[in-house]
This record gives C-alpha cells, structure tokens and sequence, in this order.
C-alpha cells in the first residue's frame, strides 16, 4: 500500500501568544513551530500500517522553519520518502493549503492519504475533507482506527460519547486521523541526526499561489478571565464551595 | 444565491442531536438580519424528527431509513443536492464529527466561502464570523464576502431553546443522488457500560494534561474521594489510557453539568469546553494564566494543581472530621 | 616422595587437564575479546600498580561487609602463600629427600606460616560455608520478580559455593593433614609446626605403612584435586581469584561520573552480550556472586525486578552454556531475553552504589546505560520517558514548558539576576530543569538568588539561553539528545564572560564538569556546587550568620555530589556553620542511599512490583535515629523527591526537609519569601 501523510507545522500553544502591531495576526517574534499533534497521529497510524502491511510511506510539508528537521524526524521514525515543497509562499488558510497538497501529489500514486483530523488555525475548514473533495476520494473525519484487509480498508470513526461507527472504505480515500492506535513514537535525536547525513529530502517547487483567503478583520485574546472570578487561595476556594452547597 | 440560512440536522441512533437545535436558532436570528428563510436538511431521518424542526420554515428531506446511518458519502452528496436546489445564502453545519465530514467537503464542492470553529455570525453585506483557534487562545474575526458560504459551528455557541419548535413545518422531497460506493457504512459500536456515570454526578473533578504522570492522577482521585465527587478528564488523558473512555468529558466524549465542575489542569480547548459548560458551577485551576478555560469557568485560580489539590483534601477531610 | 607410577599419574594429569583448562581460558579470552572496544589500556603501569595494592591490602572488600570481608581475607593471605606451599610439594613429591621440616631458619619460618595460613584458610573458610548454608543470609537472595538463569533459579550458585568450598577445604585440609603424619612418622612434632603437631598427635603409634599411604593420599588430594580444579576454573566463579585483579587494573579511569561515549553512533549501545564493550563482558567472568551491588542498589531494595547482581550472574551462566558459539562469534541472544528484565533496565536510577561496592571491579550500571542507548535507539521506551525526550528535544527542558519561561521564577525577586549573555559576571548560575521550572524548588532558587545578592556576588544566569544540561538524558540512554544539549548550552557559554560556573543542582554539576568535558574542547570551565560556593562565602565573612539555628538534622548525600564528585564536606560544613547538630544516618557519605530520582526515574512511573519507594526507605532511615527536625538536603530533585515520601509515607510533621539554602537564610536572618501576590 502507498501511504502519504501530510504534516504541517502549528504554533506551540505552550507559548503565550501575542497578537501583531496589524492587531490582525500572532505576532511572530513570540511565535515556537511545532507540528500539529494530530498530524504526528496520523504519522504514528501510517507506521503501523505501513508495519503491519508492508508497502511505501511517503511524508509531505510544506518548507519553512524547523521543516527539515521535522521531515527527518518522520524519516527516523521510519517514512521512507519525505516531500519538500517550497516556493509556496505564505499560506493563507486550509483551502490554499489543500491545493498546494493536491498540486504536489499530482503525478504520485498512492491509495491513502492521511493527515490530522484538524489543525488549531483551521480558520476556514480541516485539510482532509479539502484534499479529498479536491481529488475526488472518498474521506472520513475523526479516524481512530484503520484496518487494511483484502483491497479494502476498515476505518472506525469516533462520535460523541465513545460510539464508533465502522465503515468500509475503497482506496485511494483520505482519513483526518484523530489518534492513533499508540502513541506517537519517539524518534532518538541520534538516529534523526544519522538520517540528516544519509537521507535526503525531495522536494518539489510550486509556483507561487495566494488561493482564495478571506479577510482577517481582527485577532483577539479572549479577555483573560472574561467570565472568571480570580481566585487567591485555596481559602477562598473553600468559601465558594461553601456559598454553592457543594461543601 | 438566495437570502436563505440552511441548518444541517445531525442525528445519530434515530435522535436529533442538540447542536440541531442551536444551529436553528441561530439561523433564525441570521434569516432575520438577511430577510431570508431558515431551511433545514434532513438526510436520511425520519417523521418523528421532521416534527421536531419546527424552527425551520422549510425542511428538505433527503431519503430515510435507508440511509438512516451516517455515511460521509452518502451524506456529503445529499448535502450538495440539497444546496445545490435551494442556493442558500449560508450552510451552518455543526463543527461536529459528521459535520467535520459534510463542511468541507460541501465548501470545494459547491465552491463556497467557508470558516470553521465557529462562536459568532453576523449577516450584514457581508457574512462576518468569529472563530475560537489555537485552542481558544485567540478569537479570530474572518469577513466571508457576501456569501454564499459554508460554517462549521462549535457547539454550544447558541442556546438549543430557540431553535426547539414543534409541529411539522412545510417539507418537501429530494431523491438520493447516486454515488460512487466507495464507503459502505458497517456498524455502530456502543462504548462499554462504565464504572461511573459521569453525567450523573453532582460533582466532578476533572484532570487534564496538567497531571502530567499516570501516576498522579491518585491525587484527583484522592482529592474526588474527599469531596464525594467523580474524577472526570480531557481526552488527552483518555488516549493516554490514564483513565477509561467514560470518563471523557467533551466533544467526543460526554457533555456532563453538574453543579461543580473542578477543571485542574485542562487548557479548555473548544472540545472540551463543548462537554462542560453547562455545569453550574466551574471552578478552574491552571498555572498559565493565559489558559482559555479562565474564560469559560465562573471562578478561576492560578495554581499549581498539585497544591491545590493537596490542600484542599486536606481542609475537606478536616472538615469531615 | 610419590613412587614412580604415581609421578607418570600425575604428569600424565597434568597435561589432560591443563589442555582442558587451558580451552577453557582460551575461550574466556576469545569471549571477551568480541565485545566492543574500549579504552582501557593506557597508564598500564599505574593501573597494575593500583591493582596490586589493592588487592594485596584487601581495601575493595572491606567498603562493606568486614566479618565476611575478614574472613575472605585470611582465605586470600592463605591460598596466596599457598602458592609457595604447591611449589614446595610438587618438589617434595618429585625430589628425592625434599623437606622442610626440621630445615633451616628460612625453612622453618615457610612452615609456620604454611601452618598458620592453612588453619586461617580452614577457619575462614568453614566460617563462609556456614555462613552460606547454615545462616543463609537475605542478602544472598533475589527479589521474585528479578529475572534468573534457569540454573541460578535451580540453585547452581550454591552448588558452586559448596564445590569451591569443599575444595578449598580439602585442598588445604589435606596438606595440612598430611604436615601432621609427617610429623607422627617422624615421631615428634615441630614448634615451627604447631597446629600440625597437636595434629600429629592423633596419629601417634600408627604403623610407618599406615602413615605413609596417609601420606600419600593426603598429597594427592591436596595437589591431584587442584590439577582437576583447573578445568572447573574457567566455569566456576572461583575463577574471581584470576580475574577480579585483572579487572580491577582494567578499571574504568575516567572521572566516574564521565559515561563513556557511543563508539558507534549507527549502531549505539548494545542489545546483546557481544554488544557490550569488552570490559563488561570480563566483568561476569570476576564476578564472585556475593550480591553486595544489590544489597546497594536502591531499585532491588524498592522491590523491582532489577539486581545488578543477576544481571552479570546471568551473563556468566549464558555464556557458560553457550561458550564454544560465543567464541566463534555467534549466539546473539537478546540480553532480555536471558539477563535482566525490560522494566529492571528502566529501573535503574544510575545511582553508582552498585559500581562503587563491588570488590572485584564491575561495571553492572554501564550494561544497563548500553542497554538503554541500545533500545531508546530502537524506540523503545517507556511512553513518559519518550514524552519527556521529546519535550526536551522541542523545549530544552523536561516540564514541556515554553523555553522562554525559563526564568520566570526570578519574577518575584524584588531585583534583576544580570543576563549572563549581555554582561560580563564573576559566577555564572547554570540552573537546571527542576530548579528553574519545579515551584518547590524556585522558591530556593530564589532564596540563593537573595543570599548572593545580598552578599554582594557578581552572578548571572543565562535566561532561556540555558538549556537542561541533559545528565540524566544521557543516563537514560538519549545519546543524540544529549550531544544536542550539549552543544547548545557550550556554544551559548563560549559567548559569556564569566570566571565560574555554579549549579544548585548535582544532576547538571556532573553533566557540566564530567559529561561536556569530551565536548568542551579547550574551554574546560571551572564548576562548583553552590555548597562549596556557599560555604566559601561563609568562611570569607561574605555572609554572616546573625542567629544561628539550634535543633537537630541529618543529612542526604545526592548520588551525583557525594558518589559521583566526591562533595561531602561542604554540606557538612554548611549545617554545623548554622548551628545545626548533625546527626548522621547510618548510610552516608559514599554509602549513601538514593532517593530513587536519577537516570531519568523521576519521568517515569512507580514499576509494578514496587514495594517501597526509595526515598521512603530512606525517611525510615533518618527516623530511626531518633528526634530529628530536618532532614536536610542539597539538590533540587532530593527537596521534591523527599517532601513527597515524607508525606507518602505518612511521616507529616514529624521531620522537615529543607535545603541547606534555607538554613543559611534563616541563621542570616532573612526570614521568609514574601508571599508571592
Ligand atoms: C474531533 C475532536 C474531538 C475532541 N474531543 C475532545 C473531548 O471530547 N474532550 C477533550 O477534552 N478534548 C477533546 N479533543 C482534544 C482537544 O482538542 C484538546 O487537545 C484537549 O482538550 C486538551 O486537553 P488538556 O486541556 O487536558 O491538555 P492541554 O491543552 O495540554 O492543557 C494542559 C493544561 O494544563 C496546564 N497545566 C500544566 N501543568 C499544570 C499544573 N501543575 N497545575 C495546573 N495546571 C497545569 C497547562 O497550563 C495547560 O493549560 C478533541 C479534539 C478533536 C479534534
């Protein structure tokens, strides 16, 4: 089976984020990269696959800071071809994004792609859906399970409340990987660094594109505490317990 | 393209979900600024829930039983004949597992505008929504143009309320396109029955990635045993396998209110959120005084979790004698 | 002596088993030699020297253990005269009218001490098999859970205790016996020979034919059984006797708290026997089996699966039964699949107890760090532990906070620590993961923070320049990770302008001053802990202590200040400068008994088969000694690790652990943190 993931980097959310001078944007002097968690699920899922199927797993991204590293990482962790694309330049929103995907994979085969169910700047919808509508695959959101059994795939999608539903899928098709089955592995510093020497990254360059973007009015921090009373200490914890009845 | 707000109706088991309802209502106050009608599309249900759409002043069935299931597929085309023969103006979808598949998908299809995470629409000139991203750590205003355009609403942006009207409103048929076939829908697989009925409780106290160690959710655990609530977490933990699926409070878990939601440690992304902030009481306590769930919770505390927990164990037991 | 059929006897046995002893020693030789390279052959004349001596004045055994250490000692000074005493009788069997009974001065003083040493043998020995049989002493258990080689689980150790034993005890009773009807044949006894004359006595009026097949049976069990023990050697531990000085002259020499670097970075530690540096295979052939690493190891004492013991006991019985294979170059059987357990492996809290006890020179922690190199390689590793590397790898810290909340701490410090990298500083504070980012321990941070500044230290820190300085990356197996931070944190300290660097944290001194040293390059930086620092300053008069304390502490020893760096004093200094009575516990100073943090164990979880946890073991420990107020402490990790088992243990309000910071600011008078607003 060929595999591909698409893996895009997302702010750290650990960071405080401060919004730019434009009052439209983060401000980038305060901005860390990191990639999408839920894209390292869909990683982590496509190695299992690719483990217990066999078959070739190919990682794309789009270039920018810290992206060698991240695509040696998936390297180290056992894709066998990683996807640069460069010349892009800034990328607008999910849709943009989709197109330069869909672009770059053009004259590649493969029966599935995957990437995370969403990202936490998904301003105008999620990558999968996007991708697979503009490639005409067949797509499910919220993958917490993939099978591959004769030709055909069993994917187990999440509802609320812990349902599942099962449905059969005919490849080629697109999964929005909400966690995979374990873990993301973790990739030791010293293979990525031996797979920097040894490996190289293809890369593809793109004319650049600025898709079809709405305007940004604003970017606002929710008022911190807009709804919250501060507390100072436990002792004032226990009064409103007290005041609730729930003590 | 029409004045029209069209609501996608979510159903799962035969029931309507909640996120129906406060899509409707909101549509109404949209049809209102656009002086246009609110539609509903009802793919694959049945009489009993036409005659819950009561806000609709027009609900589109696609199929029924037959369809009943879910099937991204099957759906999402339906979506695209139903928009296709009453050009509305804006698609609101629920920002919701099957909503996540039809948004999207409806958006390069039908070549609409589109936004996602969704809490706030206004329909001037020009469609205007705010979206909660990074976690809830930044409000982000987008003008869509004039339309049309697509939504993927988180849930809870809206009361259900207004969007609860009953008797069957003025409905007309559409065929089920054909598709493809290339997903067949297999089974629904119900979570096992838990140990604790988390919706049930009247207090929980819940953990999030802020536990940081398995090992250490002993001390909610401890702290939850004190006070005679439930230990409750995000889902994080919950794919960690740190606590069982039932406890998962959220969009993929359960929507829980009881009177005290003690939220230690949880950042409060929109998912979470969408499973709590009915409860009567939230008290939050976070080190990061930037954490959005400070703008959900009506008390707030910046602390170590570990401190307060301990501490508050202690003054309760003392309490108790 | 011997007629001329037994003389061919034992030629003849000779040559058989010297030819079967000496396949066996080639093997051991072929054996090791297949493990790894390592740099152990430099200074041979010091480490010969050091050997010597040490095994000549007994010193590594008596670090624990001095009955049993006794004992093996009058067994050793014995079996070593006993070399003289072999020579003699071979030439008293093969010489015609070869004696020294009744010989001269030289002959005479040979025979006391061949008398004297034989009865030490003989005491010492039936006191060790009673001992081993008849006390049977805990510590010559293992824990259930620790995995065995099948014939160590069937009691095969005892079994070589009782052959060793018996041989010994018939090897020196015999010529002991046979002195004795010497002397009964000559009829009268020897004041040079006076145990073998009380002896001798026994005999008195048996016939000369009686005497004489005595005679003769009692050399051929003295010196035809040590012919046939020589091919039991390469297979028995008793071979301890050959290797164990070796060993000890093929020690490690490098700082002890220097690990040695991965040779091969495509291929780092190792997964099975061969893959280990060769010196870790030599060590299972010294290994003696007397369990003192892991009566020293915390992890055996919590109840875990992991015994360094076993670890090389198991070695040695695989390579027994697979010897021919491993000498050829095969059998690369997985080390867990017959040496020691997944959850053993990741046990470990590369304390050095066990490294720093053995009295033959072992290595058991160094297998474990290959191990682990080996398999975080792999990608196999416990999830907190992955969760922690990649938080490190991403954020440089193990609390997966922002990089750039590093010095967030000083916050409330009523005045600016300078920025090391902006402005040039006498001492340079290096901080480290827990002291920066663990609240308990910012608030002595910024207790030493208000103690420098106010006696007027020229300081700085390096804001989120600093990165973990990555010690127990490294002993978790994270080379790469390591290298990494490593690199990071040099290039950022090349750019400072400083005369010292000073750390509150042990974990981050040893990395600083042992682990960069390889990586340093020229600029060798000069590190301290702050106890020196702090104690330097009290005896300069920087700091003055206006109300000493009263009351009464003991003190913890952290593995990597005390063990690793040899800092002992300092703490010790600084308590009695307050005015605290210091009361030491029972395991101190080197002896020290770990709080169970290091190697990277305060990321991960309790272990299944935990029993009590080490730090709690160790409140137990200073709670016996009676009333005591503090139990003090002088590392960030041991200030959380310990407040923790304190109240785990339900031990609240009887003892308080405090940092030895905190009784310098409380005897200066600086009374207590402002309550952060
Ligand atoms: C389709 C979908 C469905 C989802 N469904 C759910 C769901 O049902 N439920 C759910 O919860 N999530 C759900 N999520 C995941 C959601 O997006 C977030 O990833 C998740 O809620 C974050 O969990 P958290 O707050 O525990 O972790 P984090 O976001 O990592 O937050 C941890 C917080 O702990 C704080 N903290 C750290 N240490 C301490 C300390 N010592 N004391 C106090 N505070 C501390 C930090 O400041 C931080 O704010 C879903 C996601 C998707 C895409």
């Amino acid at each position: 089976m060929k595999l591909v993931v698409l893996m895009k980097r997302l702010p750290d959310l650990v960071e405080d984020l401060e919004v730019d001078d434009s009052g439209k944007a983060l401000d980038a002097e305060f901005l860390k990269f990191t990639l999408n968690e839920f894209d390292d699920h869909a990683l982590e899922e496509a190695l299992l696959l690719k483990e217990a199927t066999g078959g070739e797993l190919t990682v794309v991204a789009v270039d920018g800071e810290d992206v060698d590293k991240m695509l040696y990482t998936a390297l180290a962790k056992g894709a066998d071809t990683a996807l640069k694309i460069s010349g892009t330049g800034e990328i607008g929103s999910t849709s943009h994004l989709a197109r330069i995907f869909t672009q770059s994979l053009a004259d590649r085969s493969y029966d599935l792609i995957l990437t995370g169910v969403q990202a936490a700047d998904d301003r105008d919808g999620q990558l999968a859906p996007t991708v697979a509508a503009m490639i005409g695959a067949p797509c499910i959101e919220v993958v917490t399970g993939i099978e591959h059994e004769a030709g055909k795939l069993i994917v187990r999608k999440e509802y609320s409340g812990g349902v599942l539903a099962e449905f059969d899928v005919e490849p080629p098709a697109v999964l929005g990987i909400q966690a995979a089955r374990q873990t993301p592995r973790y990739a030791p510093v010293s293979k990525v660094r031996q797979v920097q020497e040894s490996a190289t990254l293809e890369t593809v360059t793109l004319a650049a594109d600025t898709g079809k973007s709405f305007d940004i009015i604003r970017m606002t921090p929710p008022e911190t505490g807009a709804g919250a009373e501060m507390l100072g200490g436990v002792d004032e914890l226990v009064k409103v317990m007290e005041s609730k009845g729930v003590l | 393209m029409g004045n029209d707000i069209l609501v996608v109706a979510e159903h799962l088991g035969g029931t309507l979900s909640d996120t129906t309802f406060e899509l409707l209502g909101m549509a109404k106050k949209l049809a209102s600024q656009t002086g246009g009608s609110t539609v509903a599309a009802l793919i694959g249900g049945d009489d009993t829930m036409l005659s819950q759409l009561g806000a609709a002043d027009l609900v589109v069935r696609v199929g029924g039983g037959e369809i009943a299931d879910f099937n991204p597929e099957v759906h999402g085309a339906a979506l695209e004949a139903v928009v296709a023969a009453k050009q509305p103006r804006i698609v609101l979808i629920g920002y919701t597992s099957m909503g996540m598949d039809l948004a999207s998908h409806l958006a390069v299809k039908a070549d609409l505008a589109a936004a996602s995470f969704a809490i706030g629409i206004e329909a001037g000139d020009s469609v205007v929504v705010t979206s909660q991203l990074y976690g809830g750590k930044m409000n982000v205003t987008t003008d869509l143009g004039s339309g049309p355009c697509v939504v993927s609403v988180l849930a809870g942006s809206a009361p259900a309320d207004d969007g609860r009207a009953h008797g069957p409103p003025a409905s007309e048929d559409l065929a089920v396109p054909p598709t493809a076939g290339k997903i067949r829908f297999r089974r629904l697989i119900e979570p096992e029955a838990g140990d604790v009925d988390i919706t049930a409780q009247d207090m929980l106290v819940a953990i999030g990635r802020g536990i940081g160690n398995k090992d250490d959710v002993e001390v909610a655990e401890a702290l939850a045993e004190a006070l005679g609530a439930a230990v409750a977490g995000s889902r994080p933990l919950i794919d960690a396998g740190w606590l069982p699926k039932t406890r998962q409070v959220g969009k993929s878990g359960l929507k829980v209110s009881p009177k005290l939601y003690l939220a230690l440690g949880i950042s409060g992304a929109p998912e979470h959120i969408e499973g709590m902030k009915s409860s009567s009481t939230i008290i939050a306590v976070n080190t990061d005084k930037h954490a959005p769930i400070f703008n959900f919770a009506h008390y707030g505390m910046v602390a170590d979790l570990f401190d307060v927990c301990e501490e508050l164990t202690e003054i309760v037991e003392e309490k108790k004698g | 002596m011997l007629t001329t059929p037994e003389k061919i006897a034992f030629i003849l046995l000779v040559l058989v088993c010297g030819a079967l002893a000496f396949t066996g020693f080639r093997r051991i030789f072929q054996i090791v030699g297949r493990g790894k390279s390592a740099p152990r052959t430099d200074h041979l004349l010091a480490r010969v020297t050091r050997a010597l001596v040490d095994v000549g004045l007994q010193r590594p055994m008596f670090k624990a253990r001095p009955w049993v250490s006794l004992f093996h000692a009058f067994i050793f000074f014995g079996f070593s005269f006993y070399l003289l005493v072999n020579i003699n009788d071979i030439l008293e069997a093969f010489v015609d009218g070869w004696s020294t009974i009744g010989g001269g001065p030289l002959a005479s003083l040979f025979n006391l001490l061949s008398d004297v040493f034989s009865v030490f043998v003989l005491l010492g020995m039936i006191l060790l098999l009673l001992r081993r049989f008849v006390q049977q002493p805990e510590s010559l258990r293992f824990n259930p859970a620790v995995k065995l080689h099948p014939k160590v689980a069937q009691g095969w150790i005892k079994n070589d205790s009782l052959i060793v034993g018996v041989f010994i005890l018939l090897h020196v009773g015999s010529r002991w016996l046979g002195t004795a009807l010497h002397l009964a044949e000559r009829g009268a006894g020897d004041p040079w020979l006076p145990t073998a004359s009380v002896a001798s006595r026994l005999f008195a009026g048996m016939s000369v034919g009686t005497l004489e097949t005595g005679i003769h049976v009692c050399w051929w069990l003295a010196m035809g059984l040590i012919v046939l023990f020589l091919p039991y050697f390469p297979r028995s531990k008793h071979l301890h006797l050959m290797v164990a000085p070796v060993n000890l002259a093929l020690d490690k020499r490098t700082p002890r708290g220097e690990l040695e670097k991965v040779q091969d970075a495509s291929h780092p530690g190792a997964a099975t026997l061969t893959e280990l540096p060769w010196p870790n295979i030599l060590d299972s052939f010294a290994c003696i089996m007397c369990n003192r690493c892991q009566d020293a190891c915390p992890a055996h004492a919590s109840g875990t699966s992991l015994s360094p013991a076993a670890l090389e006991i198991n070695k040695r019985y695989f390579i027994n039964e697979h010897a021919a294979e491993l000498a050829a170059g095969n059998g690369s059987a997985s080390l867990l699949d017959f040496a020691i357990t997944e959850e053993a492996v990741w046990s470990c809290t590369s304390c050095f107890a066990c490294v720093r006890v053995c009295p033959v020179g072992n290595e058991p922690m160094t297998d474990i760090i290959a191990l682990r190199r080996g398999m975080v390689f792999a990608g196999e590793m416990p999830d907190e532990v992955a969760e922690v590397l990649r938080s490190l790898d991403e954020k440089g810290n193990s609390f997966g906070d922002s990089a750039r909340k590093r010095a967030k701490w000083t916050k409330p410090l009523d005045f600016k620590i300078p920025d090391a990298r902006k402005e040039p500083v006498e001492y340079l504070w290096f901080v480290g993961d827990f002291a920066s980012f663990d609240q308990q321990c910012q608030e002595v941070s910024r207790t030493v923070a208000r103690i420098l500044h106010q006696a007027g230290i020229s300081f700085g820190i390096l804001y989120e320049g600093e990165r973990s300085a990555g010690n127990d990356v490294r002993r978790v197996g994270e080379e790469g990770l390591f290298e990494a931070l490593a690199e990071h944190n040099l290039e950022t300290l090349e750019s400072c302008d400083f005369d010292k660097i000073f750390t509150t944290d042990p974990h981050t001194f040893n990395a600083l001053k042992n682990d960069y040293g390889p990586y340093a390059g020229a600029s060798q930086y000069d590190i301290v802990h702050y106890s020196s620092l702090l104690l330097e300053l009290l005896r300069s008069g920087r700091i003055t202590l206006a109300q000493p304390l009263d009351g009464r502490a003991t003190y913890h020893d952290p593995c990597y200040l005390g063990r690793y760096n040899g800092g002992f004093d300092a703490p010790r200094g600084i308590i009695g400068a307050c005015g605290v009575d210091l009361v030491e516990m029972p395991r101190n100073r080197e002896n020290s008994f770990c709080c169970g943090a290091g190697g990277g164990r305060i990321w991960m979880k309790d272990q299944e088969t935990l029993v009590e946890r080490p730090s709690e073991n160790r409140i137990r420990e200073a709670l016996e000694l009676g009333e005591i107020d503090y139990f003090v402490v002088s590392c960030p990790k041991d200030l959380t690790m310990y407040r923790d088992a304190v109240k785990t243990s339900g031990n609240e309000g009887k003892i308080e652990v405090r940092d030895i910071v905190d009784l310098v600011a409380d005897a200066m008078g600086l009374g207590e943190e402002e309550a952060v607003a």
